[in-house]
């Protein structure tokens, strides 16, 4: 895609590019830079497990490796363009630096460029972490800088992003627009439900098991009471049970006298018995 | 005769080994509270603040159940060897009363429990850690109990650090998403509490954060606390049940 400058050339500028266009301007010393080459690599999440590559303001993008060599120079530089999936296809190229599209005006243009680097960071023999991250500067955000600024995404999107290799003259180079990228959508605390999935069973036993002992209990002692207190109302004799009881206070019981022999045989000695 | 003497020894002998075993679990029930009570995980904040902290009150009851069962055990024991019925009968009503204490403490501690589900801590956690203006005293206990679980035991959140991105917290209004996904808490800390490597906690790159949750490091002890007085409790009041029943039959059998 052409670059377009964000402010408009005069009449006479417009005027003479519409005469090289129409002609074989190709080649020509005055004519418009050629466009920008499209380079296959798409940007994407990085694939290895990080729990933070996607939050709810940030993302994080696999460095591209390799990717700029043969088309950058060491002067040039690689830049970001991050817009919402929906803006994707209306974002232009910038004709230089000075028209980049800042970060404060994301939500009026719906796109911005940044983390602008020198394009030697990502040759293939540059030694960098694997990871870039997207909206980790929280410090740019509220001073209004005008320099490119990676501030924290304020929606969470869809985003898309691709790389843009910037040299003097404008645009050398685009990857690809990567596929949307959602960020994370937090929920209320209060959707939580503290309430346990089912009553544990221990708690059934343990409550069923003692409601019941209790109740035998209490019954017995009841039972026991009520029957001591019947019986001595009655004044009943409770007779002698299977189990012979014991008492520990004896009482002092006179031992018997013995009774007199019946009057048939009227001798004590045995054996020297007379009749009478 | 011989063979009732017999019955009646033995009938002594083992009421006298049921009080002994009774007043014994009493003693051990409440050097079991009292350590359950004196905190030793430093869980209590977390649990007053949830307003749950019953098996707290179970524990309580136990100590002085646990007193309770040794004194009348002591009791039953004299009561028995002497065949006093006046002894008897106050040492059954009382342990009576006191089975009906017990037996609330069990049923509180395993109910309790119960409801110590990770959604609780989870909703208390975000709502209240590092909470801005802390409504009472109880909100900076809290933190303060967090924090120290989270670097004690090397875990973040309750299920994991995902719980600070899946849900807006208090932590959130005050710490924005960019520079804390998760507490710097969560972060590996070097010797002086300062993560060693902040970017890579920032990215979550394993090694330099907490992956896992805090909930096992709570309801491991909480459970075990809570087990120890409901199931010891159901322990010795089954024992208990035995013991009683034996001497309510001795005692209908002491004549006057």
């Amino acid at each position: 895609t052409l670059c377009h400058p964000s402010v408009p050339p005069p009449v006479w500028v417009r005027a003479r590019v519409r005469r090289l266009l129409s002609g074989a301007g190709q080649g020509s010393p005055h004519s418009l830079p050629a466009p920008p080459a499209r380079l296959p690599y798409v940007p994407h999440v990085p694939p290895m497990a990080l729990l933070g590559k996607v939050t709810a303001t940030t993302f994080a993008l696999e460095r591209p490796r390799c990717v700029f060599d043969g088309h950058a120079d060491a002067s040039d530089s690689v830049w970001l363009a991050v817009a919402f999936a929906n803006a994707s296809a209306a974002f232009r190229n910038p004709c230089s630096r000075a028209d980049v599209p800042p970060y404060k005006q994301l939500p009026t243009a719906r796109s911005y460029m940044t983390l602008e680097t020198a394009a030697a960071a990502y040759s293939c023999s540059a030694a960098s972490p694997p990871v870039l991250r997207v909206g980790g500067d929280t410090a740019c955000r509220d001073q209004g800088r005008q320099d490119p600024c990676n501030g924290p995404l304020p929606s969470p999107g869809p985003y898309r992003v691709k790389f843009l290799l910037m040299g003097c003259r404008g645009p050398k180079a685009e990857t690809r627009w990567s596929e949307p990228i959602l960020l994370r959508r937090a929920a209320s605390p209060s959707t939580i439900d503290p309430a346990p999935a089912r009553r544990g069973s221990d708690v059934v036993v343990i409550a069923s098991i003692l409601a019941s002992l209790g109740a035998v209990l209490a019954t017995t002692v009841l039972g026991a009471l009520g029957a001591k207190a019947w019986g001595s109302l009655c004044h009943q004799d409770l007779g002698t049970d299977a189990f012979t009881r014991r008492s520990y206070r004896t009482h002092h019981i006179p031992p018997a006298l013995p009774q007199p022999l019946p009057p048939s045989c009227g001798c004590s000695p045995p054996g020297l018995c007379r009749s009478a | 005769m011989a063979k009732s003497d017999d019955c009646v020894y033995i009938l002594q002998g083992l009421l006298v080994f049921g009080n002994v075993v009774i007043g014994m679990c009493g003693i051990a029930l409440t050097a079991e509270c009292i350590y359950f009570v004196s905190n030793p995980h430093g869980l209590y904040p977390l649990l007053k603040a949830t307003e749950n902290n019953d098996i707290y009150a179970a524990a309580w009851i136990g100590i002085f159940v646990g007193l309770a069962l040794f004194a009348l055990s002591i009791l039953g024991i004299i009561g028995v060897i002497k065949a006093s019925r006046t002894l008897l009968l106050v040492y059954i009503i009382l342990m009576l009363i006191t089975f009906a204490f017990e037996m609330a403490s069990c049923i509180t501690a395993a109910t309790h429990r119960d409801s110590l589900t990770p959604g609780l801590f989870l909703k208390q956690m975000l709502e209240r850690y590092q909470k801005s203006e802390p409504a009472n005293n109880s909100d900076n206990e809290v933190t303060m109990t967090w924090d120290e679980l989270m670097i004690k035991n090397h875990c973040c959140g309750v299920l994991g650090p995902s719980d600070w991105q899946e849900y807006t917290s208090a932590f959130r209004l005050t710490h924005n998403d960019a520079d804390y996904p998760w507490p710097r808490k969560c972060c590996v800390l070097d010797a002086q509490g300062l993560p060693v490597n902040l970017d890579g906690c920032k990215l979550g790159v394993p090694g330099y954060y907490n992956s896992n949750g805090c909930y096992d490091a709570i309801s491991g002890p909480v459970n075990t606390h809570a087990w120890g007085v409901a199931w010891f409790g159901f322990a010795i009041l089954c024992w208990t049940f035995c013991v009683l029943l034996g001497t309510m039959f001795y005692w209908s059998g002491i004549e006057y």
